[in-house]
C-alpha cells in the first residue's frame, strides 16, 4: 500500500485549530495529556482557550457542561477509556441528558495502546456512549475522515464522542468527499457481499477488498464513520442487493458497529452477517499489527471471512 | 450566639458574633421589617414544599427542609435572576448539587414566579415537570440535571470558569448536602475551582449531619469538614445555616478571599420546623399522611403567628 501516512491526533489537532478559528466559542480541555491528545498547536494558538485539569476526568466532565452552559463549546480530548468507561454517569447525565454541547474525544482507542494492556485499552468505548439519547458517536476511518468530523463535531449543535487511534493511518478517502455526520460512504461498490468497516480498521478492510477483487470478486464496501447516528438506509439498502453483510472494527462485537447493524437488520430486514472484532474478553499485550492478527482483523484475515461466508 | 468562623485568610477574623460582624468589617444585615419578611417566606416555601407532598404523597421532605432559609436568602436577597429572562446570559446561577432537595427548589421558583405555582400541585404525577430531581429542561429557573450525588460542583465550575471568561459579574451559589461530600468527584472539583481561582463562587453545604442510614459522622465522617475544604484551598466559613442574617451577611461578602472559591459551611437542622421530623433520619424521605400533612401545615401556622407577632 502506497497510501499517504498521516498521524491520527496530529491531524485531530490541526483540524481543531482550524475549527477554533471558525469558532470563537472553541474551549479545548485537557487532563494531563494536551500533547498526547494532539492538542499542542491550539494550546500555542489559543493558550488563553486551553485549560488544563489534570487527571480527574469525572469532573472535567462537569466543567465541560458547566462551560457550555455559558455558550462555549469545549473540546475535551485524553485518552479513550478515561473519558467514556471511568466518567460514563458524567458524560450521560451532565452531556447526554443536560444536552450539553461538549466533544468528546478519545484517543488510542481500541487496541493502539496494545503493549499498555486492558485498562487502556479501549474496546467498550462506542458501546457504551452509544446508549446515551442524543449523544454522537463518530469513529472516523481515515486522516480525512478525523478533519472533517472535526469541523462537522464543532458545527454541530449536541453532544459528540469521537474515538481516534494513535499509530499512523493511511488516507483513503478523497480530500474533497462529501463528509456528514450520520451518512455512511461507498467506497467500493459490488454487488456479492458488503462489508462495513469503521475507524482505525477501515484501512484493513479497504486492503481486504483488494485482495477479494484480485480473485474476481466483487464486495461492497461501506465507511460508517458515525455509530450513531447509523446510517439506516445505506445498509438497509446493501442487505438487500448484496444479501451478506460482515462488519469490521476493533471494539467489542457487543454493542460496536456489529452490534448496531445487527439490532437494524434483525428489526428491520433479517440478513445473515459475520462480525469481525473482539468477542468478550480483555484482549492481550502485544505489538499493535500482531494484536489485530490475534483477532482476525489483518486484510487477509479479513478476506479468508469473507470468502469463506460467500462459499458458506 | 457566638458562632466559630474559619476564615484565616480573611482580613476578618475568627469569631462571628450576632452572624453580622467581623471584626473591622461591616456586614450586610437585614433591618427587622426585611427580616419579619423573610421568615413569614420561609414558612410559605415550607407550605409550598407540603404542597408537593399533598400531591405526590412522598418526597426528600428533611434535606428541603433545612435548606430553606439558605434557598430563601439567595433568591430574596442576594441573586440576580429575572423570572422573565431564565436564560439571560448574566444572571447569577444556582447549582442544586444535592438534587433531591429540590423540593426546596420548586417550591421557590414558583414562589418567584419562574412558573405557574399551579404546577407544584404536578408533583408526583405522570410525566410531570416536577420530578424527583430537577430537570432543566421541563422548568424555567433550573440550571442543571443533578441528583446523581456529588457531582454539582463540578458543573457549577465550569460555569464560573465560563462566566470568567466572558468577564461577567455572575456568580454561581452552589448548595451541596453533608452526606454526598463522600463522592469523589466533588473533591476533583473542589481541587480544580481553587487551581483556576474561582473565586465568583460560593458553596453553601446544608449540614443537617444526618444522611439516610444515619449520623454523617457515623456513615463516613468528613470532619473536620471545614480543615478539609481550606486544604483544598478555598477561604471557608461556619454559621447556623438556620440564621437569615447570618446567611445573608456571608452570601453577600464574597469572595472571603480575593482568587478563591469561598464555601460557607451552613449547620443546619434535617427536616427544620416539621414537628415530630426534626433531626430524624427517618424524615430524609417522606411518605406523608393527611394527618401528618394537616399537622404540618397547623406547625407552619403557628410558627408564621409567632414571627408576625
Amino acid at each position: 500500500m502506497n497510501a499517504l501516512m498521516k498521524d491520527p491526533r496530529k491531524t485531530f489537532g490541526e483540524a481543531l485549530v482550524e475549527a477554533a478559528e471558525k469558532h470563537p466559542r472553541i474551549v479545548a480541555v485537557s487532563a494531563d495529556s494536551s500533547s498526547g491528545s494532539g492538542l499542542t498547536p491550539f494550546r500555542e494558538k489559543f493558550p488563553e482557550r486551553h485549560f488544563e485539569f489534570g487527571i480527574m476526568e469525572q469532573g472535567i466532565m462537569g466543567f465541560c457542561a458547566g462551560m457550555a452552559t455559558t455558550d462555549k463549546i469545549p473540546f475535551f480530548a485524553a485518552i479513550a477509556p478515561f473519558v467514556t468507561a471511568r466518567p460514563f454517569e458524567m458524560f450521560r447525565n451532565d452531556l447526554g441528558y443536560m444536552r450539553q454541547n461538549v466533544k468528546v474525544v478519545g484517543r488510542c482507542g481500541g487496541l493502539t495502546y496494545s503493549d499498555l494492556g486492558a485498562t487502556h485499552q479501549s474496546l467498550d468505548d462506542m458501546a457504551i456512549i452509544r446508549t446515551i439519547p442524543g449523544v454522537t458517536v463518530i469513529n472516523p476511518g481515515d486522516p480525512v475522515d478525523i478533519r472533517k468530523a472535526t469541523l462537522a463535531m464543532a458545527a454541530h449543535e449536541g453532544p459528540v464522542y469521537m474515538r481516534i487511534g494513535s499509530p499512523k493511518m493511511p488516507v483513503l478517502m478523497d480530500e474533497d468527499y462529501p463528509f456528514q455526520i450520520g451518512r455512511g460512504h461507498v467506497l467500493a461498490d459490488g454487488g456479492d457481499i458488503t462489508i462495513v468497516a469503521t475507524g482505525t480498521v477501515l484501512c484493513k478492510a479497504a486492503e481486504a477488498v483488494r485482495l477479494l477483487q484480485e480473485k474476481g470478486l466483487r464486495p461492497r464496501l461501506i465507511n460508517i464513520h458515525t455509530i450513531k447516528p447509523l446510517d439506516r438506509d445505506l445498509i438497509l439498502t446493501a442487505a438487500k442487493e448484496t444479501s451478506r453483510i460482515v462488519t469490521v472494527e476493533e471494539a467489542y462485537l457487543a454493542g460496536g458497529l456489529g452490534g448496531s447493524i445487527a439490532e437494524l437488520l434483525a428489526r428491520e430486514y433479517p440478513t445473515p452477517m459475520k462480525m469481525i472484532g473482539i468477542d468478550d474478553r480483555y484482549a492481550e499485550v502485544g505489538p499493535y499489527e500482531e494484536l489485530l492478527g490475534l483477532y482476525g482483523l489483518k486484510g487477509e484475515q479479513i478476506a479468508a471471512t469473507v470468502e469463506a461466508f460467500l462459499n458458506a | 450566639m457566638m458562632v466559630t468562623v474559619n476564615a484565616p485568610d480573611s482580613p476578618c477574623k475568627r469569631q462571628l458574633s450576632d452572624g453580622n460582624r467581623y471584626l473591622g468589617c461591616e456586614m450586610k444585615t437585614y433591618k427587622t421589617d426585611e427580616l419579619v419578611e423573610l421568615k413569614k417566606t420561609a414558612v410559605k416555601l415550607r407550605r409550598n414544599i407540603l404542597r408537593m407532598m399533598r400531591a405526590g404523597r412522598a418526597g426528600h421532605i428533611g434535606g428541603a427542609f433545612s435548606a430553606v432559609e439558605i434557598m430563601t436568602v439567595l433568591y430574596y436577597s442576594v441573586m440576580n435572576v429575572d423570572p422573565r429572562r431564565p436564560r439571560w446570559p448574566d444572571r447569577d446561577r444556582f447549582v442544586l448539587s444535592a438534587g433531591h432537595k429540590c423540593l426546596a427548589l420548586y417550591s421557590v421558583l414558583a414562589e418567584k414566579g419562574f412558573f405557574d405555582p399551579a404546577l407544584l400541585d404536578t408533583y408526583g404525577s405522570l410525566k410531570t415537570a416536577l420530578g424527583g430531581h430537577p430537570d432543566m429542561h421541563k422548568l424555567p429557573g433550573i440550571e442543571t440535571n443533578t441528583g446523581a450525588l456529588g457531582h454539582g460542583l463540578s458543573i457549577a465550575g465550569g460555569m464560573a470558569m465560563g462566566l470568567k471568561m466572558d468577564r461577567r459579574d455572575a456568580r454561581v451559589y452552589v448548595l451541596m448536602g453533608d452526606g454526598e461530600l463522600a463522592e469523589g468527584s466533588n473533591w476533583e472539583a473542589a481541587a480544580a475551582a481553587s487551581h483556576h481561582k474561582l473565586d465568583n463562587m460560593l458553596v453553601f453545604v446544608d449540614r443537617n449531619f444526618l444522611q439516610i442510614s444515619g449520623r454523617t459522622v457515623d456513615v463516613m465522617s468528613y470532619e473536620p469538614l471545614d480543615k478539609r475544604w481550606e486544604a483544598f484551598g478555598w477561604s471557608v466559613r461556619e454559621i447556623d445555616g438556620g440564621d437569615l442574617n447570618q446567611i445573608y451577611a456571608n452570601a453577600t461578602d464574597i469572595p472571603f478571599t480575593p482568587g478563591k472559591p469561598s464555601v460557607v459551611i451552613a449547620n443546619t437542622v434535617k427536616a427544620k420546623d416539621l414537628p415530630f421530623g426534626e433531626d430524624k433520619r427517618e424524615f430524609h424521605y417522606w411518605k406523608a399522611t393527611d394527618e401528618d400533612l394537616a399537622a404540618a401545615e397547623q406547625k407552619l401556622s403557628e410558627i408564621e403567628e409567632v414571627v408576625t407577632r
